[in-house]
């Protein structure tokens, strides 16, 4: 009978939830040396000395560092700006290969051993980093097409009956101004959040199974292993949700220099 | 170069659907507050009239050619 029970040693388990992600300053009494912030300044210097470097030594044939930072060097700029902006694209090369890196550093984060916390699992990152492809596209676009010319692409589209835009219009403004930045930034936090919650879940359930009576301590190992298991999915969604980002950070910005619309 | 193409027409599909709601469901929301306060006659018209003018803004970017 109480070999399953699981309040058999008192105390009922107790589900993570948005509590775990408050965490306590690391050291001080101020709410800017928490573990997401200081994990963002980390990963500006991780990301500053691996590609300063892989590139201090360029040679022709190139080192395994150099090797490994022109491959994810060509991979955005060849993969993605390229295929996607097609002429003048390497203007935004630097933006794109900035916003790539930093995210997939941060989100990486969240299953390297001590660190273990995604930083973009707070929503204002990537609220803040989804201003920057905003405010580009718009930009460019406004730069590229005049500021009329643009807008009057956006709102009115060619080729649909005129009772049509009363419809229309509003959804196309919103989609532009509205939808597409908090998508991209609620997408990549949501990941994060949810693959965060999922790997607490499996280790704190663990953790609680184990302590608990015989019954309960036999199935321990599958939440362990489990949570193995959801860490190597966790690390495809990280880079999965990096690449997501900086490729719909392209395709805004060509569309925006296409005159189609 | 086609299948970037097909993730970029996804999540843009998957963008105008929501804006579609989005925008026609909150006016739908404010004209209830504004004339029919308590009931939810026009958040429901103003939901099933944006999914069904997003369905048409998409056919008309990606459906017809």
């Amino acid at each position: 009978m109480a070999l399953f029970h699981l309040e058999a040693n008192g105390g009922g388990f107790v589900p993570p939830s948005t509590a775990d992600f408050n965490l306590p300053p690391v050291f001080g009494n101020n709410q800017y040396t928490t573990k997401p912030i200081l994990l963002v300044f980390l990963s500006v210097i991780v990301i500053s000395i691996f590609f300063i470097l892989s590139a201090r030594k360029a040679a022709t044939v190139p080192s395994r560092l150099q090797f490994a930072g022109e491959s994810i060097y060509g991979f955005v700029r060849d993969g993605l700006a390229k295929e996607i902006i097609g002429h003048d694209f390497m203007k935004f090369v630097p933006l794109l290969f900035s916003l790539f890196t930093f995210i997939l550093t941060n989100n990486v984060f969240g299953i390297v051993p001590l660190l273990q916390f995604p930083s973009m699992s707070h929503v204002a990152f990537p609220y803040v980093l989804a201003l920057f492809p905003f405010i580009v596209f718009h930009w460019v676009g406004i730069r590229k097409q005049g500021l009329v010319k643009y807008l009057k692409g956006i709102a009115f589209m060619p080729g649909v009956p005129a009772f049509a835009y009363v419809l229309l219009t509003p959804i196309e403004i919103a989609t532009y101004f509205i939808t597409r930045p908090l998508t991209l930034s609620l997408r990549l936090f949501a990941n994060m959040f949810a693959g965060h919650l999922l790997l607490l879940v499996f280790i704190m359930g663990g953790d609680h199974l184990i302590r608990g009576v015989i019954g309960l301590k036999l199935v321990a190992p599958f939440s362990f292993t489990l949570a193995i298991v959801m860490t190597f999915f966790e690390f495809m969604v990280q880079c999965l949700q990096a690449y997501i980002f900086t490729l719909l950070t392209a395709l805004y910005i060509g569309g925006a220099l296409s005159d189609e619309h | 170069m086609a299948k970037i193409n097909e993730e970029g027409a996804l999540w843009a599909i998957f963008g105008y659907l929501i804006s579609g709601l989005l925008i026609w469901g909150g006016i739908g929301y404010a004209l209830d507050n504004w004339l029919a306060k308590g009931h939810h006659y026009f958040a429901l018209g103003g939901l099933l009239l944006g999914a069904g003018a997003s369905i048409y803004l998409v056919w008309l970017r990606y459906g017809r050619d």
